[in-house]
């Protein structure tokens, strides 16, 4: 069986799908990515990754409105949240205090991605 | 509370005095003649030695043998010799409050005012400063009230600004971060050998460039014609071939989706004098408005001469655009949707931008939408040659 961890990377930007999944497969984890807010819910049941990236700012429904629907739901409450956005960073913040998920990534900081990334699913 | 009122000095209502050795009767008569005067200081050698008021010299002479008893005497014998004497320097509520400190049946309009030296300046009404310090009152009001106006403005303009510095930020990082991983994945590519993959992403790479070096032109030309830094140069042209160029590129941004992008001309040539350089920068900006916003049907773009104008316009079968949003459309940053759920990319800088283009070439751009229908944006410019031919 597949040991590597689980990671759903939720983001509407096809590009930044790409690169992360490139670079954090390059890190050893096992990378799925979805191009939109709708459907997440589903997909976090089936897959139950070990972490979830999300981005924040997403057409339809925001990454702060998925994340509240996310950790009220029983099936997939226990599953750490990350908001992975390109906003300004004190505005992050107080999107991850307001909706209590478990922290947040800078987009473009790559350093941060892996160290982050790694943390998160207790591989540090 | 504190309020700006004019110094005492500058509202001294009257000078006119008289010597405190005139006859009664002189006096008198200078009231009977002078209408307006209400009351008279008595000075010697420039000091106050008195004042006397209408009303109390009149009191005095009608009562009965008043004017006999009195006509001869000097003026000093029947006046107030204690009036109320206050310096030129004092402020007017002091004065006020002293004026109605007085015993009742002393309270008199007229008050002395003498400089630091104890000489006699001048008569101070009452009245007059209760008038100047009831509209000292009102303007603070109205200057409070416009201060508050103020204060509101700016932090609303302040607001847009921090608004305008979020957005601007987060559309420059989104190509920026695409750079920087696809520069990342180009890199472990070529640690691990495989050369192959670098094709793909380098071109990815450069598209993330282009678009970030658009958004950049963007946000300096919107500061550029917001300073009225643009200049005009204005040339013959003729208008069809630019509008096939536009056409093509337009065909290039829409790519596989099913839009079939045409032009619509009366004429195989429009020549006209105008700035080419800006009149094309306008018709890629709503061309490649409409091949964001459309998924499918038709962009179409046109030309047709209108009197001493030209009327060039872009429409098409796209989204369309709500009627409560278009008052707002042409406003910088504010690209109709909520940022945080929005779908299409894009400063919102393009339309204000394209406004004020069309304005710096003496033309205007108007809108026609109906929501999920599509839009028609059409700019009237002015034929410059056509213009002058006229004149």
């Amino acid at each position: 069986m597949d040991s590597r961890k689980k990671i759903l990377v939720v983001d509407d930007d096809e590009r930044l799908l790409l690169t992360t999944k490139d670079i954090l497969e390059n890190e050893g984890y096992e990378v799925h990515t979805h191009d939109q807010a709708l459907g997440t819910t589903g997909i976090l049941m089936t897959l139950q990754p070990d972490l979830v990236l999300l981005d924040m700012n997403m057409p339809a429904l925001s990454g702060e409105s998925l994340a509240r629907i996310l950790l009220l739901k029983v099936s997939t409450r226990g599953i750490p949240i990350v908001f992975y956005s390109s906003n300004d960073e004190d505005s992050i913040r107080e999107a991850v205090t307001k909706q209590g998920v478990t922290g947040y990534i800078c987009k473009g900081d790559l350093q941060g991605l892996r160290k982050k990334v790694a943390m998160y699913v207790g591989q540090e | 509370m504190q309020h700006d009122m004019a110094p005492i000095a500058t509202i001294v209502t009257s000078g006119e005095h008289v010597s405190p050795g005139m006859r009664v009767k002189q006096v008198a008569e200078r009231f009977f003649q002078e209408k307006h005067l209400d009351a008279l200081a008595l000075v010697e050698e420039d000091m106050p030695m008195g004042l006397v008021t209408r009303n109390k010299l009149l009191f005095t002479l009608f009562r009965r043998f008043g004017f006999e008893l009195y006509e001869r005497k000097p003026i000093l014998d029947i006046a107030d010799k204690n009036p109320l004497i206050i310096r030129q320097g004092e402020r007017v509520e002091t004065a006020i409050d002293k004026a109605l400190a007085r015993p009742f049946d002393n309270i008199y309009d007229d008050i002395v005012v003498i400089d630091d030296d104890g000489r006699f300046v001048g008569l101070l009404s009452v009245k007059r400063m209760i008038i100047e310090q009831s509209n000292a009152l009102a303007n603070s009001i109205v200057q409070k009230e416009l201060a508050t106006e103020k204060a509101k403005e700016l932090e609303k303009i302040n607001k847009v600004k921090s608004q305008f510095i979020a957005n601007v930020t987060h559309e420059l990082r989104a190509p920026v971060n695409a750079i920087i991983g696809l520069a990342e994945m180009m890199k472990i590519s070529c640690e691990k050998g495989y050369i192959e993959q670098v094709g793909d992403r380098l071109s990815l790479l450069f598209s993330s460039a282009v678009s970030l070096r658009a958004i950049i032109t963007n946000i300096l030309d919107l500061s550029k014609v917001e300073a009225g830094k643009m200049e005009v140069i204005c040339e013959d042209f003729d208008l069809a071939p630019l509008l096939d160029e536009v056409v093509e590129t337009t065909r290039i941004l829409v790519g596989k989706k099913p839009v079939k992008v045409d032009v619509s001309v009366q004429d195989t040539h429009l020549p006209i004098n105008t700035d080419r350089v800006k009149l094309r920068q306008i018709l890629i900006n709503l061309t490649s408005n409409a091949a964001k916003f459309t998924d499918s049907g038709m962009i179409t773009l046109g030309a047709k001469r209108a009197g001493d104008r030209i009327e060039v316009y872009v429409s098409d079968t796209g989204i369309g655009i709500r009627e409560e949003d278009l008052e707002r459309l042409f406003l910088a940053f504010t690209q109709v949707e909520d940022a945080r759920t929005k779908r299409y990319e894009g400063t919102g800088l393009g339309l204000t931008i394209t406004k004020h283009l069309a304005g710096l070439l003496g033309g205007d751009i108007s809108v026609q939408s109906s929501f999920k229908k599509g839009s028609l944006f059409m700019v009237s410019l002015p034929d410059n040659k056509q213009q002058a031919e006229v004149r």
